[in-house]
């Protein structure tokens, strides 16, 4: 990993097109401003985390859970 | 075409019914190709079901069934997906994965901030991310 110190408005490149702020310090909170082109995905890695744990555990539902579900579903459902 | 499911056995479908995921389901980046079919008619659910993998198949449901004001900005995903911003609105498809613990169908959730766009008339999907939503990953889908 490349560590690089910044101070408070110093950028970092990367490459010719990505463009990496430190807008902010607050205790141990930083603001961070990316540019970067828009086919470029920009995530908090926790998010993607949480996203993938859901998929992995929705990966292994039964058939027979599932048509449980549905009628949970029609029973409790609120019209 | 036959394809092979390790929960429904083998399956007949229909060629135009092969969904292109050129990311993949998060987690699961090899996995590019799926179809859709209803769980059970009546069912709100779907089998996402992948065609190269037989045991991989997600649970997936129209979000605005439970949540009609659940509301997605699709921009990003038409750009990364090179997909035509004039098309036909009723040319997308939303969903969200739905996950059941097992042995408790009752503490079933969806999760709202990686909904699956699919594009029927391009046979393509694409899961998002949704980086700076108030939504839940786990938003329960019973009122108990």
């Amino acid at each position: 990993m490349l560590i690089i110190t910044r101070k408070l408005g110093e950028r970092i490149m990367i490459g010719d097109d990505i463009v990496v702020t430190l807008l902010e310090i607050k205790g141990s909170q930083a603001r961070i401003g990316i540019e970067a082109p828009r086919d470029i995905s920009i995530h908090r890695q926790e998010i993607f985390d949480r996203i993938r744990q859901e998929n992995l555990n929705a990966s292994r539902i039964h058939d027979e859970d599932l048509t449980q579900a549905a009628t949970l579903w029609h029973g409790k459902k609120p019209e | 075409m036959k394809i092979a499911t390790s929960r429904f056995g083998e399956i007949d479908i229909c060629e135009d019914k092969i969904i292109h995921m050129p990311h993949g389901m998060l987690g699961f980046p090899d996995r590019r190709t799926f179809t859709l079919f209803q769980h059970k008619p009546d069912s709100p659910f779907y089998w996402f079901q992948s065609i190269d993998n037989p045991e991989l198949a997600f649970v997936i449901v129209n979000p605005f069934l439970f949540k009609p004001d659940y509301d997605v900005d699709v921009a990003y995903a038409l750009k990364d997906m090179s997909w035509d911003t004039d098309m036909e609105e009723n040319a997308l498809e939303l969903y969200v994965v739905v996950n059941i613990p097992k042995g408790s169908p009752e503490n079933m959730s969806a999760n709202l901030i990686g909904p699956i766009l699919i594009n029927v008339e391009a046979c393509q999907a694409v899961q998002m991310v949704l980086t700076d939503s108030e939504y839940s990953h786990k938003h329960p889908l019973v009122v108990q």
